[in-house]
Order: structure tokens, then C-alpha cells, then sequence
């Protein structure tokens, strides 16, 4: 049982030797054929081919099962579990956090229709094992526990904290449309550049012009901080709204406690709304051609 | 009545004749006699499509909505010159506004560094003056205040310096001031102007070589130049007209030299009299211009101020044509070439003065020459050597815009620094008009919003663009 792999179990090893492609078919629910050859025989000849026996041996006595191969993990799993049960665990919480297959993928991989509720003791079992102090984690129960994690871990995924370097200048980065803004922002008397112009040439709009600089004015700080910014793509509108998250993001790397009132301010988010795509039959995303009589 | 069927159809009688006679029926069938018939107007016959309104034009299948006449205008319309009048009105005062204790604009401030961030009030006199040479423009926000005021920079001082040591050394400042857009170039004139009327200068300005070279004036050729000079005798007249109303110093200086022009000029004329004489008749407006600008040149005159604004009009073609209907340059515009041969130098000014001229960043088109030119300059008083080459291959310079380019000065205005934002938003908070404490933080902001200090920015920032 132990050696036994859990998942992508159902091609088994069959002998290319076999002779009859049934046989071949069968395979996958059956255990293979009893060698009942003469024990003295046995020894030696390989050449005679084996005997075809009629009655098939399921390979599991979960066969008869309505799903086989979760009733297999399901017990491969308690068994794994209850040998294991005696080592020590982590606090609740505290295990490294994994995410499971989910039940779509699962039923996927084993091919049979898996209830929500069935799938969920298996979960059970492997948040139970995922408990084990790390020191004390039998090679086993990782090998088995990773055949239940799905291919990307997304809390491993975890944002870069922003850092003022040597000369004192934080990097900022934010996008909005199809625009994307870099800014620099050090210590000094509120002078702002953005593309080597300041910001009455940068931008028209007075509003663009505080939409810029909105990380800094909301929080008060646009005269202890000088910005140097590079912006490129899209329109004003969205450089403006880029520099807001670039400007914010650098801000928070000077002073970190900054980031509720920024968050308040609307400089965190992400704003994730782009142009909608055209669609066949409109004339625009959603616009229907004019009404026409006949 | 001749059918208008053929006579072999008459079984099926065309659409448009049962039409007509249905129509005709009550006159026909009525008279036994015909005279009401023949009195009455003939009835038109009707046009097919109002007789039958069902049936379409064929291939006409989109939908038609009928659009909505145009609203007619109501109310009188403004008589003949009267928007012009109201958009070209100046308001100096606003009874509205409050008073603000300040000190007068005098002839010691100009050149006083020390003033930078102060903000000075124009004495009466001057703003009279200041008036008539038209320096005050409509959309510089004088009439937000109780009374005209400059704020003194570091630059206006860098400048007065510049006519003080002209003026005790009889040399001419040659000097084109520079800026981007909303920078206080034409307020930098203006101050210039005032401090050489309180010093008591001969001062000429050109509010607007626009109004000089766009073809809206007269304009005629000079007799007997060669090339062909084009003077414009209208302005001219209007020009020497503003010179005399400006100039309180002309009424106690008098003729001194002989004059050959068409009117006899009395013994003791005063420069007052003459420049009355010239705007009183365009056609002599010229000559009188000449001799007056001689007489002014002239030994032991006051010093002469004289300025010109959006000068990259001035150096390119004009929309003015010659005979042949070529473009005039606008250097062979009798008062412009008047103007570019002091600029470059050509000719000195005897008696010391200034001459200035100021770029316009909004509205003004874009001279090549006058843009080279004026890099090159400040390299070389920034580096002492010019580092921008003319481009080999740029077929938009003027030559002989760069020949009278050569030397001037140029004085680039920057943004204001911080303490003089400061003293210009506390003059306004003064006046009532920014109801915000002025501190560091909120100079700070609206210094940063205007582009570094743009004087033009943070006044829309403050005063215009309140929600």
C-alpha cells in the first residue's frame, strides 16, 4: 500500500507480451493474471507465452465501489494517517500554507464524478497531515501530500516590500489603462518632474495635475518629497492616474504607516478597468447598428 | 382642354387627369357661367407625393426623424463694434475686493533685490500711462483687485538693475525676455515700462506685433525706398497718439533740431505737440514719427524704453502682400524694421535706454530663427560658448531675422521661487480673494501644482479653478 502511488494509478504495467488485445482493454480494472505454470518450469523457459484465463481478479476490492479510486486515496490516505497520527503537530495555523487541488481538478485527474462532500474528508485528512511538525515530516507523507497540491502554490506569491536605496530614492511602479508610471521620489522641497517637464508642461488638465501628486497631497507630504517620474502609454488621463500608484507606492517604502490613509485616498487599488473588446454584430463593445426598416 | 393622355387611352385616363379634374370639379360643375371660373385663381394642380402621401419613394428604406429648426436668436443683437468694445475692456479696480496696505511702486524698488516677494501698488500716474500704451491685457486678472499691483521678483530686479546702469552709462539694454507660457513675460514688460516712467524715460511700447503684421492695418509703400518699406499710417498715427498720452515728459521738451516735413512746424513746438501733430493726420504720421524719434535721440534727452510684445511675429513673413502679391517680410514694415535695427544694435541709442521685446508662448507662431537664437544666447551667458548648432538641413530659419538675432540678451524667466508665491498668495488672501490660511504646506502644494512656480499656473490654480 505504502509504495503504492495514489493518483495517476490507472495505467498499470502490462506485459507487451500479452496476446490478445482484450486482455489490453481489461487492464486497467483488473489485476493481472494468476501464474499458475508448473513451479518446476517456472525456473527457466520465458518463451512459452502465459495462459489466457477467462475470470478477471479486480485489481482493488474497491472495484465494486461506486468510485473506485477515491475509495482507494480515501483509505491509502487513513491508513497514511493513522501510522502517522503519534507525531507531534504544529499549532493550528501555523503549517505552511498549501493550496489543495481543487475538486474540478481532482475529479479530473480520477475520472469519476466526486461529491463536494466526499472530496472534502480527503482535504480533511490532508490539512490533518499537512499538520506534522516540519522537522518530524516522514518522506511518505511529503511525497503524498504533494500529489494533492496543486501545480502553483499562490501563496508563494508574495508582493516585493518596497526599499529606499543607497542614494535615498524609493522606486515606485503603478499602471492604469494601458499607461504605466515609474517615479522616484526622495527627500526634499515638493519639485516635480515627469518626463524632464514639470508637471504644468506634463500635464493641461489641473485635474490631471492633482491626480498625479494625490498620493503626496492627500497625505500632506508634497513639500518634504521630490519626485522624478517617467510615464509612457495611453492618454493623460491614464499617465495622471498611473503616477497616483507609482507616486503612492514609492511613498511607502519613506513611511509605511502611510498605507491606510493612502488606501482611504484611493492611491492602493489598482484600478483594473481597460477599453472592452469590440464584438462581432456591434458596432462597438456593446453599441447595436441602427435600427433599419426591413 | 387639350388631354394630356394620347386620344387611344382615353378608356384609362391617366392618374394626373382624374386628379385635375377631381380638383376642378365644384368650379366646373357650379358655373353656368363662366365668369367666377375665369375671375378665380387657377388651382394648382397638386405635386404627386402630397396628393398621395402613402406611397414612398422606392430605395428610400432608413429611418427618418424630422430634426428640429434651429432656435432663433432672441433680443437684440449688440450693435456694430460693441463685443469688440466689451471683450477688449480693462477693469483695474474692484470695489468688491479689499484694501491691502502696501507700499508704492517708486524709482528706488526697481532695482532692489531685496523687494523679491514683496508685492507694490502702481501709482496713479503710472497706471494712467501704463494705460494708455495699453500694458494692462484682458485676461491678466486686474480686475480681481482694489488697484493695480506687481509682485517685485528676483528677475524684475536682474532687469531694473540692467536699465539703471543703462541709464547712467547712455548704453541700450538689447534684451529679449523669455519664458514658458504663464511665466510673467508680458508682466515683466509692464514692470519695465512702469520703472522707466517713474525714472522719467521717453517710453514707446507695441502691446501686440500681431496687431502689426497680421494685415489688419493700412499699409502703404514708402516713396523712393528701395527695397520697398511699407509704412502703416493708421497705426503709426494711433501709436504717436498713445506716445503723447503716456509720456507726461514730452510737454517740457521742445525742438531743437530742423525738419524737413510736409506741415510747418512753429518755432518751440513742444515733442508733446509734435507727436499730436502726426496722429491727428495718418498720412504724415511717418515722417513726424521719424523726426520725432530723432529729436528724442538727440543730445541731452532722457533715456528711451522701447518695447514690443509676442515678438516672433515680427521675425518672419507678414500677411501683408506687395504689388506683385508676395508675402512682405516683416522687417521691410516700416515700425518693425524700426524696432529689429535698435534690438540688433545697429543703430546705438545715444542717450541710454532699453529696448525689449517679449516672446508669447500661447498663441504666436513658432519662428525658428528667434528659437535658435535665443538658445544659443543663453549658452553662451550660461556656458560663455554655444553648444546648439544651427540644424544643416532646417529650411525654416529666417535669415534676416538671424542677422538682427545675433546679439541681444536673454533674460529666461523661470517659475517664482517659493517666498515670492508666498508674498503673491498672501496679497491675495489679503484682498479676500484666496480664503485659505497661506502657509508653507499650501504654498508648497499650489507651487508644485503649477509646474515649479509658474506665476500664470498658480494664479489659475488659486484664484480661477476654485470649486
Amino acid at each position: 500500500m505504502a509504495a503504492k502511488p495514489a493518483l495517476r494509478r490507472r495505467v498499470l504495467n502490462i506485459s507487451s507480451k500479452q496476446f490478445s488485445t482484450s486482455t489490453r482493454s481489461r487492464a486497467g480494472i483488473a489485476a493481472p493474471e494468476i501464474n499458475f505454470k508448473n513451479p518446476t518450469e517456472a525456473g527457466g523457459s520465458d518463451g512459452e507465452a502465459p495462459l489466457f484465463y477467462a475470470r478477471l481478479v479486480p485489481d482493488s476490492p474497491s472495484y465494486f465501489t461506486a468510485q473506485p479510486v477515491f475509495t482507494d486515496d480515501l483509505l491509502s490516505l487513513q491508513n497514511l494517517l493513522q501510522r502517522y497520527a503519534s507525531l507531534p503537530v504544529v499549532k493550528p495555523g501555523e503549517a505552511p500554507r498549501v493550496a489543495w487541488q481543487t475538486l474540478a481538478e481532482y475529479r479530473n485527474i480520477v475520472g469519476e464524478p466526486v461529491k463536494a462532500t466526499k472530496y472534502q474528508r480527503i482535504l480533511e485528512i490532508l490539512h490533518r497531515l499537512n499538520h506534522i511538525h516540519p522537522s518530524l515530516m516522514p518522506a511518505e507523507v511529503t511525497s503524498t501530500l504533494n500529489q494533492y497540491k496543486r501545480e502553483v502554490n499562490p501563496f508563494k506569491n508574495t508582493a516585493k516590500s518596497p526599499f529606499i536605496d543607497e542614494w535615498g530614492k524609493a522606486l515606485g511602479v503603478g499602471r492604469r489603462k494601458t499607461s504605466t508610471a515609474r517615479a522616484w521620489v526622495v527627500e526634499g522641497t515638493g519639485e516635480i518632474l515627469i518626463n524632464g517637464k514639470t508637471l504644468a508642461q506634463t500635464f493641461g488638465r489641473v485635474h490631471d495635475r492633482e491626480s498625479a501628486v494625490w498620493a503626496l497631497k492627500a497625505t500632506g507630504r508634497i513639500d518634504k518629497y521630490n519626485v522624478w517620474a517617467l510615464v509612457s502609454g495611453g492618454g493623460t488621463t491614464g499617465q495622471a492616474e498611473a503616477m497616483t500608484l507609482a507616486v503612492a507606492k514609492a511613498l511607502l517604502a519613506h513611511e509605511p504607516d502611510l498605507k491606510p490613509a493612502l488606501r482611504r485616498a484611493g492611491c492602493i487599488t489598482r484600478d483594473p478597468r481597460k477599453v472592452e473588446r469590440k464584438k462581432p454584430g456591434k458596432r462597438k463593445a456593446r453599441k447595436m447598428p441602427a435600427w433599419v426598416k426591413r | 382642354m387639350a388631354s394630356s393622355g394620347c386620344w387611344k387611352c382615353l378608356a384609362r385616363p391617366s392618374g394626373s387627369l382624374t386628379s385635375q379634374l377631381a380638383l376642378r370639379t365644384p368650379g366646373v360643375s357650379a358655373a353656368f357661367s363662366t365668369t367666377t371660373a375665369r375671375a378665380a385663381l387657377p388651382i394648382k394642380a397638386k405635386k404627386p407625393s402630397q396628393a398621395r402621401p402613402a406611397l414612398k419613394a422606392k430605395g428610400s428604406k432608413t429611418l427618418r426623424i424630422k430634426k428640429k429648426a434651429p432656435a432663433k436668436p432672441s433680443g437684440k443683437p449688440p450693435m456694430p463694434g460693441e463685443r469688440k468694445a466689451m471683450r477688449k475692456r480693462i477693469v483695474l479696480s474692484n470695489t468688491n475686493a479689499l484694501e491691502v496696505p502696501m507700499m508704492d511702486f517708486n524709482e528706488h524698488m526697481v532695482a532692489d533685490p531685496t523687494m523679491a516677494g514683496k508685492v507694490v501698488a502702481l501709482p496713479g500716474e503710472v497706471v494712467d500711462s501704463l494705460r494708455a500704451v495699453e500694458a494692462f491685457k484682458v485676461n491678466q486678472g486686474w480686475g480681481l483687485f482694489r488697484k493695480p499691483a506687481l509682485l517685485l521678483r528676483e528677475e524684475s530686479a536682474v532687469l531694473g538693475q540692467k536699465m539703471v546702469a543703462a541709464e547712467k552709462n547712455k548704453e541700450a539694454v538689447r534684451l529679449v525676455i523669455d519664458g514658458e507660457r504663464g511665466s510673467g513675460k508680458s508682466l515683466m514688460l509692464l514692470h519695465a515700462l512702469s520703472a522707466a516712467f517713474l525714472r522719467g524715460w521717453i517710453v514707446l511700447s507695441i502691446p501686440e506685433a500681431q496687431d502689426l503684421c497680421n494685415a489688419s492695418t493700412e499699409y502703404a509703400p514708402l516713396p523712393g525706398t528701395n527695397p520697398t518699406i511699407y509704412t502703416q499710417n493708421v497705426y503709426t498715427a494711433n501709436f504717436l497718439a498713445q506716445i503723447q498720452k503716456s509720456n507726461s515728459v514730452l510737454q517740457t521738451l521742445h525742438v531743437t533740431k530742423s525738419h524737413n516735413l510736409p506741415i510747418p512746424l512753429p518755432e518751440k513746438t513742444t515733442l508733446a505737440r509734435l507727436c499730436e501733430l502726426g496722429a491727428r493726420d495718418p498720412d504724415i504720421s511717418w515722417p513726424i514719427f521719424q523726426a520725432f524719434w530723432a529729436e528724442i535721440t538727440g543730445p541731452a534727452r532722457p533715456p528711451v524704453l522701447f518695447t514690443l510684445d509676442s515678438l516672433s511675429f515680427t521675425m518672419g513673413l507678414s500677411a501683408y502682400r506687395s504689388a506683385s502679391y508676395e508675402l512682405i517680410h516683416a522687417h521691410d514694415l516700416a515700425l518693425v524694421q524700426h524696432f529689429v535695427t535698435y534690438l540688433s544694435g545697429e543703430k546705438p541709442l545715444p542717450n541710454g535706454g532699453a529696448i525689449l521685446g517679449a516672446t508669447s508662448r500661447s498663441h504666436a507662431p513658432v519662428s525658428a530663427s528667434l528659437e535658435l537664437a535665443l538658445k544659443q544666447a543663453l549658452e553662451k551667458q550660461q556656458h560663455g560658448e554655444i553648444m546648439t548648432k544651427k540644424d544643416p538641413y532646417g529650411k525654416k530659419y529666417d535669415t534676416r531675422a538671424e542677422d538682427k538675432l545675433k546679439s541681444v540678451e536673454v533674460l529666461k524667466l523661470k517659475g517664482l521661487s517659493k517666498v515670492e508665491a508666498r508674498g503673491l498668495m498672501e496679497y491675495w488672501a489679503q484682498s479676500g480673494l484666496l480664503r485659505s490660511r497661506v502657509d508653507e504646506r499650501l504654498v508648497t502644494e499650489k507651487w508644485a501644482l503649477a509646474g515649479n512656480g509658474i506665476v500664470g499656473e498658480i494664479e489659475r490654480g488659486v484664484l480661477r479653478m476654485r470649486i
